[in-house]
């Protein structure tokens, strides 16, 4: 278990910020503490039951919510974008 | 005795040149102070400067300038224009002063580089007065800062702020030394005088004037106007070296030099100029907006001038375009958001009557900064202070230093680029920013951003540590520059509303 930073983009908020994680969380854990760090801060709550999902930045899929962040061949810093599933 | 016209002798004392002969070309002008481009002595010899002064004209009008500037400010000094200013007001000028000042004297240093080790007689008596315009520009803003220093701490960074390593220090000192410091008297020339003087600083200096005067601030109205008068002689000095460049076979070095500079200094520009504009300026005192001033002074008449010098626009012109709608929209969030890493008081500028002035300027504000904006005083209205500051911090463009940003709201749009060396990452805010750092890692991929420097070990894990790191201590640390008062008019919009609403 290892502090890992990802830089993360939440839909909605202005930029990236920075988010420490551990390397063993899965992506769906990543998106629940950007959630917990951003919505009602810059970012409005989502309406109940919409589904968030992460990608790297820039890529077309998203990725598996049950991936951990150390078995995900992350760079330290990685870029995720955290988007409403339509 | 009868003195000689000065145009019977300007162009013989002004083309007088060394011909070494104890030392080599080589010697005299080394090519790390003085980049020749392969150009030979006699054409730089040939540059032609529009803008002709003499010494002693220009010692007689910089008197002149400077005693209107220091009469007006003695006028000024015992009315209590500065206790009565609003706190919009208060944190322009404390931006203005804190990231200028010091500026200026990165600017003396260039120039006195050109003065030294320029190829060409002409560019180094153009450049001496330049050096000293700067050295007066650096002394007098600081000076007239110290006016505020009595009523107000803040106006301490105006001289220490570049002795820090305070965030957005660091941002515009690596871009200074960048283009001023650390480049060879030829480069700097192009880099310094076209990529900041000739196209930035009627944004900051002419505009600010203008705005300064309606805002009744006819002490910092006369000083701008005294810096600008003296930036467009010696911004001059670039012009006729770009020229020289273009028809010696060199305007693809020459481009990238005016490409480099142009978009660094816009990234500064962009918060300094723009937080300042839309956001500082008193509402009531507001008439362009950054991106108006942009499309004429820079887009348009920075534009033309690079055309008719022989260049072509540069390659991101169309990244510009959309660039001045949006960085400093999603910049002013960040720098309310961190107000503590600043120490200026910073103000949200986003009353409801403000939001109207930027949906006007910028239709599509509202869904999308503003979105943002209704999170942040939504909690400020409810007491929620707290949250109103994320506990994750920014990312940093690893060449601007400013955040790495997009689109916010309904219309959001996620923007990075990257860089991989090693096990690094270089993170960016734009693809121009990425490209310069491309154009030349091994200058570049050594220096480490304020949260680089937070997660390799360079600044401690506690709070304090940072602040302390950045040089702020407690009192030193940006609170809301009016108290959060400005969310009292979200409420009188319910109160008329609920009012219509009920007959």
């Amino acid at each position: 278990m290892a502090d890992f930073p990802l830089a993360i983009n939440l839909q909605g908020d202005y930029g990236y910020k920075v988010v420490i994680v551990d390397d063993s969380n899965t992506i769906e854990e990543v998106i629940g503490t950007s959630v917990d760090q951003i919505v009602s801060v810059l970012v409005a709550p989502f309406p109940e039951g919409t589904i968030l999902r992460a990608r790297v930045h820039g890529a077309n899929k998203p990725l598996n919510n049950s991936l951990r962040i150390a078995d995900a061949n992350f760079i330290q810093m990685e870029a995720l974008e955290i988007y409403v599933e339509e | 005795m009868a003195l000689l016209k000065m145009e019977e002798w300007y162009d013989l004392a002004r083309e007088t040149n060394w011909t070494p002969s104890y030392v080599s070309e080589d010697e005299l002008y080394p090519e790390p102070m003085s980049n020749n481009y392969d150009i030979p002595l006699e054409t730089w010899e040939t540059f032609d400067e529009p803008y002709k002064v003499t010494y002693r004209d220009y010692v007689k009008a910089q008197r002149d300038k400077d005693v209107g500037a220091y009469s007006v400010k003695a006028a000024l000094a015992r009315s209590d224009f500065f206790k009565n200013a609003s706190p919009h007001w208060k944190a322009l000028l404390a931006l203005h002063f804190s990231a200028v000042c010091w500026a200026e004297f990165h600017s003396a240093s260039s120039f006195a580089r050109m003065t030294r080790f320029s190829r060409s007689p002409g560019m180094r008596n153009m450049a001496t007065f330049g050096t000293l315009d700067e050295i007066r520009h650096g002394q007098i803003q600081i000076y007239f800062a110290y006016e505020f220093l009595k009523h107000d701490a803040v106006f301490d960074w105006c001289h220490k702020s570049s002795k820090t390593e305070n965030w957005i220090i660091i941002s515009v000192r690596h871009a200074l030394d960048d283009i001023a410091h650390t480049r060879d008297a030829t480069s700097a020339a192009i880099m310094l005088n076209m990529g900041l003087e000739l196209a930035f600083t009627n944004l900051q200096f002419v505009a600010l004037s203008a705005d300064a005067a309606k805002c009744g601030d006819h002490t910092f109205a006369t000083m701008l106007q005294s810096i600008q008068s003296d930036e467009a002689r010696h911004a001059q000095v670039g012009e006729p070296v770009v020229r020289i460049m273009v028809e010696n076979g060199k305007k693809k070095e020459a481009q990238q030099l005016v490409e480099i500079a142009f978009w660094r200094i816009w990234k500064q520009f962009s918060a300094l100029s723009g937080i300042g504009m839309d956001y500082y300026t008193p509402l009531e005192h507001r008439e362009n907006s950054l991106k108006e001033f942009m499309e004429e002074w820079v887009i348009g008449q920075f534009g033309r001038t690079v055309e008719a010098l022989g260049l072509d626009l540069p390659w991101y012109w169309d990244i510009l375009k959309q660039d001045i709608s949006n960085f400093h929209h999603a910049n002013q969030i960040g720098v309310y958001v961190y107000r503590a890493t600043e120490w200026w008081r910073p103000i949200a500028s986003t009353s409801p009557a403000e939001r109207e002035w930027l949906e006007e300027k910028y239709p599509g504000w509202n869904e999308t900064y503003g979105k943002c904006w209704d999170v942040i005083s939504q909690n400020i209205r409810n007491g929620d202070y707290e949250k109103t500051v994320p506990v994750a911090p920014p990312l940093i463009c690893n060449m601007c230093g400013l955040e790495v940003t997009g689109v916010a709201g309904d219309k959001w749009r996620a923007v990075n680029h990257h860089v991989d060396i090693g096990n690094r990452r270089y993170h960016f805010c734009s693809e121009p920013c990425k490209w310069i750092f491309e154009l030349e890692p091994s200058r570049y991929k050594g220096h480490k951003s304020i949260i680089d420097r937070l997660f390799d070990g360079t600044i401690g894990p506690e709070p304090d540590d940072f602040y302390n790191y950045m040089g702020q201590s407690p009192a030193e640390r940006g609170t809301d520059g009016y108290e959060y008062q400005w969310v009292d008019g979200y409420d009188e919009v319910d109160d008329d509303q609920s009012l219509r609403a009920t007959g």
